[in-house]
């Protein structure tokens, strides 16, 4: 579906709701998302932003609406099909598996476009070898933005490394799914202002990579740099759409902050 | 499973304390490489050996004795590495477990006796066995996996109590409502008494160098080699995108499905592969003691295997056979204790599950813990959904609800 | 058909009977279920050690099938000694085997539960008697049975379904009309915020065991006193019926309980009746895996969450 600018729209949400008996998270909710951009999701806290991204990858189904990618509905389908045709996501408080190395970790994103029988492991038979080798490749170009902080820590478990590795770990997780739509839910949060600045860096490489970005973040100033649009939710609804500093002096956008501070550095 | 501290340099410590801090993970790391395995099952399989030269060179008599012991602890020890892999693994209570190991003996009973005048060759048998378990398997299976934690202990209680029926009653043809299905004089499972005369694997009963091989003493020595088989290929799952697959469901089912991971088909997998290893021991077992018994299936045989792998702890080879080991030795060199044995087994378990639910070995914790976010569930639940998936309903929110109605709320987020 | 037509009357009123007995129990399982969200394992042995309780009670005061005090004041001092001792044994259990494990996971309990369900039977087993232990019924309610309309019943039976249904709507008016019922139903439905409303929910968790057990003791006295013996085993397989009902009716929900219990007394009494005597257990555990499987929250329970 081509759009004004000319470039195809990767992700077109139309109408998605999702109502949680008489809360209704996200109402009547559209968006789209097209190739190569980085859009930001920004709103106060509980605006529904998690939720969205829940419905988009399949963990909840939505209550009416439609999200589709590259012209396929997602909805309604289980989440391991949805990361299938093409998205991955990071979560808000980081969900990497503790009992696996970060080296297993990244394999996990592999896993779905990777092939291997049961008996094909036991067995050595060769194209579970070639599988298991082209996947061992991957986590090599996964970890390539990140290489000086996480190569020496490949083999360690998840739950020994630091906050920051983790996060990393869940990025390269991301990658090496081949996701043509990556979902990163606040990829900044518990960050000083150094490891931030690298965090834009790696949005923009990634993007730079081929991969389209849609991002939840509460640290204004990040996203504002990096953001080549911004769309603002409050109680569920979509209150503004644009560019960053269209979005920024919006009054109605001011007024669902009022009061409230975003949340700080 | 407790954190752990942040592996640091240590090139300075001791190799051993380096190891004692590694924790369980790091314990089960060290316990399952080649170099200890290995050497371990060697010295496992000349144990006989040992007992016969004591026996031949003084007045002990035990070596008979002892070997079916050994036997049947190696047996148990395959049910508890089997169970590990549902119960640890794919955190999947299956509380009729041990119905498989019935539903395997029965089966290779049927085709290696003259119950119903079949006797086939030995890996016909074992395909029989296979395919029986596995039908069975997929039959509790399917439905199963798709409820929750504890209504999937239920049903798979539920299915092992019927299997304990079905086999107890189906030594003459059913009789329901004044209809009888089967021809009279149809004795499927022997009843209360099992199937009997089953015969044992066609193998050679002396072999060169070595001589005579006792009965107990080869099948020892299957049990054994079953128990090498399991081990590897789990280790070799392990390191798979398969096993990666289960960790990854064991420690954040939500996560392992955002990556892509079918998690109902590799739950069933575990399932379905657990109960097929089952359903083959139980075949061994079947021609061991040439018979099949309804005890096979009874449910403290479950439980029993249960406290096995906890008290080792879950997720833990090493920990299932040092499991199996504290169950079956002691009670056999106790006889006078045997009446109180189960007594023992759920003290045991309950013990365990109150003071140290991780058990010796264990990896996986059944204790909740915020681990970088997310709860980590032992086992699959929709809960881990409700739970972290509800909007957060923040003060806020409250706070609007409570405006409308008139109260005064102090506003957390607001800030002058 | 015929045969149908005539034994059909008695054969509900067999069920009922029974029904009467599982609804009793049923209620300990889905009152546990609802404030802990446990499936407790260990409650069909409790009502067994209720019947020994019971049994025990008796053999003090009955010598040689002759009542040594008014049979009354024996009946009385068995039901003290069933209920009392049967609740005392429920909150010894919260206390040691659950409590440590609250805020594990669901499962934890679970297992635990089983491990405290072989050891009751174990302990009755091997510490008090392997074989079955008679009940001196006949010394202590008299045995007559009455007949109506070609359908009989023994008064023990009749009995039992009365006070089973007394202490059903006992239970209704004390957790629907009293302030610590309200307790009960607000710990049930959420914990924390019980907590906060100023609730003792240590209090009201040992209270609701006591109740379920020694409702489950007194159902241990009235199948003493019907069927004159009790054995280390019956509470396993009365348990697991029960624990269907309690299923059947929606866990969690009271009423559903007393239903699912009726209803599955009668169901298990048609099918013994007319189909088989002998597949009669295994129609009552299929029952339980298709409800579970079709329809989880039973009768009147709230449809599970949703999944993705």
């Amino acid at each position: 579906m081509e759009t004004v600018t000319g470039r195809k729209a990767v992700l077109e949400l139309r109408g998605l709701t999702r109502r949680f008996g008489g809360l209704t998270a996200v109402d009547r909710f559209d968006v789209h998302v097209n190739e190569g951009e980085i859009v930001s999701l920004v709103g106060p806290n509980g605006a529904g932003k998690t939720t969205v991204f829940n419905l988009i990858s399949g963990v909840l189904k939505p209550t009416a609406g439609s999200a589709k990618l590259l012209g396929r509905e997602l909805t309604g389908l289980p989440a391991h099909r949805i990361t299938h045709h093409g998205i991955a996501r990071t979560f808000q408080n980081i969900r990497v598996f503790p009992q696996l190395t970060v080296r297993e970790n990244i394999l996990i994103g592999t896993h779905h476009w990777t092939r291997s029988g049961l008996l094909g492991s036991v067995t050595f038979w060769p194209p579970t070898m070639r599988a298991e080798r082209a996947a061992q490749a991957e986590v090599h170009s996964a970890i390539d933005l990140f290489r000086e902080r996480l190569e020496a820590r490949l083999d360690d478990p998840a739950f020994s490394l630091s906050y920051a590795n983790r996060r990393r770990t869940e990025m390269a997780r991301a990658l090496a799914a081949r996701p043509k739509l990556l979902l990163l839910d606040e990829p900044a949060a518990g960050m000083n202002p150094y490891e931030r600045i690298e965090v834009a860096g790696l949005i923009r490489a990634m993007r730079d990579r081929g991969l389209t970005i849609f991002l939840i973040e509460h640290h204004m100033p990040l996203v504002m740099e990096i953001s080549d649009r911004v769309v603002v939710m409050d109680h569920g609804v979509k209150i503004a759409e644009g560019l960053p500093k269209e979005v920024h002096s919006n009054p109605r956008v001011v007024e669902a902050y009022l009061g409230r501070r975003a949340a700080s550095a | 499973m407790s954190a752990q501290p942040a592996t640091l340099d240590t090139e300075t410590s001791h190799p051993l304390k380096r190891l004692w801090d590694a924790g369980p993970a790091g314990w089960n790391n060290a316990l399952t490489k080649p170099s200890v395995l290995v050497p371990f099952f060697i010295v496992a399989a000349l144990i006989p050996f040992a007992l016969q030269y004591v026996e031949d060179n003084s007045s002990w008599t035990g070596t008979q004795f002892w070997t079916f012991l050994l036997a049947n602890c190696a047996m148990y020890a395959c049910l508890a590495v089997a169970l590990n892999l549902v119960v640890g693994y794919a955190g999947l209570l299956n509380l009729g477990f041990i119905a498989f190991f019935g539903i395997g003996s029965y089966a290779y009973a049927l085709v290696a006796s003259n119950q119903i005048h079949q006797h086939f060759p030995f890996w016909a048998a074992l395909l029989v066995v296979i395919l029986v378990t596995l039908a069975f398997a997929l039959l509790v299976g399917i439905p199963a996996l798709r409820l929750r934690g504890d209504y999937l202990a239920i049903v798979t209680l539920g299915f092992g109590l019927i299997m304990n029926d079905l086999i107890l009653n189906l030594d003459r043809p059913p009789v329901l409502a004044g209809h009888q299905f089967g021809p009279s004089g149809l004795n499927l499972t022997g009843g209360t008494n099992g199937l009997h005369n089953v015969a044992p694997f066609p193998l050679p009963t002396s072999l060169p160098l070595l001589g005579e091989i006792p009965h107990s003493r080869m099948y020892y020595w299957i049990f054994l080699g079953a128990l090498a088989l399991s081990i590897y290929g789990i280790l070799r799952w392990r390191h798979s995108r398969t096993g990666r697959a289960w960790v990854a469901i064991r420690d954040d089912e939500l996560a392992a499905r955002a990556m892509g991971v079918n998690t109902f088909k590799y739950r069933l997998l575990a399932f379905c592969i657990s109960a097929v290893m089952a359903g083959i021991f139980g075949m061994i077992d079947a021609a061991f003691v040439f018979n099949a018994y309804p005890d096979n299936f009874a449910v403290q045989q479950t439980v029993t295997v249960f406290i096995m792998v906890i008290l080792g702890g879950l997720g833990s080879l090493p920990g299932a056979i040092l499991g199996a080991i504290a169950f079956t030795v002691p009670p056999y060199l106790m006889q006078q204790l045997v009446s109180y044995k189960y007594l023992i087994v759920a003290v045991a378990l309950i013990a365990v599950m109150v003071l140290r639910p991780e058990g010796l070995l264990g990896t996986v914790s059944i204790r909740p813990r915020k681990t970088m976010g997310g709860t980590v569930e032992l086992l699959t639940a929709e809960s881990t959904i409700e739970a972290t998936e509800l909007p957060a309903v923040t003060d806020t929110e409250v706070a609007d609800l409570e405006a409308q109605s008139g109260a005064i709320v102090e506003d957390p987020e607001w800030k002058p | 058909m015929d045969y149908f037509l005539q034994n059909f009357p008695q054969q509900l009123l067999n069920g009922l009977e029974i029904g009467s007995l599982y609804a009793l129990i049923a209620l300990g399982y889905t009152l546990i279920y609802g404030i802990l969200e446990l499936l407790n394992f260990a409650h069909g042995d409790v009502f067994m050690v209720g019947g020994f309780l019971a049994a025990g009670a008796a053999a003090l005061f009955v010598h040689n099938e002759v009542a040594v005090i008014p049979a009354a004041l024996i009946v009385t001092l068995m039901a003290v000694a069933a209920m009392g001792g049967a609740g005392m044994l429920g909150v010894g259990i919260e206390r040691v085997a659950y409590r440590p494990l609250r805020n594990a996971n669901r499962l934890a309990p679970l297992i635990t539960a089983i491990g405290v369900s072989l050891f009751l039977q174990s302990a009755m087993q091997v510490w008090v008697s392997p074989a079955p232990v008679l009940v001196p019924s006949n010394a202590l309610v008299p045995q007559t049975v009455l007949h109506a309309a070609g359908i009989e019943t023994p008064l023990t039976g009749l009995t039992l379904f009365v006070v089973a249904v007394a202490l059903m709507i006992g239970l209704d008016l004390f957790v629907f009309r009293t302030r610590f019922g309200s307790a009960m139903r607000a710990t049930a439905q959420d914990r924390e915020a019980a907590t906060f409303m100023g609730i003792d929910v240590d209090r009201v968790i040992m209270v609701t065991f006591f109740i379920a057990s020694a409702l489950a003791g007194m159902g241990g006295l009235l199948f003493g006193l019907r069927y004159a013996t009790v054995d280390f085993f019956m509470g396993y397989l009365l348990g697991i019926k029960a624990f269907t009902a309690a299923v059947i009716g929606g866990i969690g929900n009271l009423r559903g309980a007393m239903i699912g219990g009726l209803m599955l007394g009668i169901l298990e009494s048609l099918v013994g009746g007319f189909i088989s005597t002998q597949f009669q257990d295994t129609f009552v555990f299929l029952a339980l895996i298709v409800v579970l499987l079709v329809r989880p929250q039973g009768l009147f329970g709230q449809p599970l969450t949703d999944r993705a």
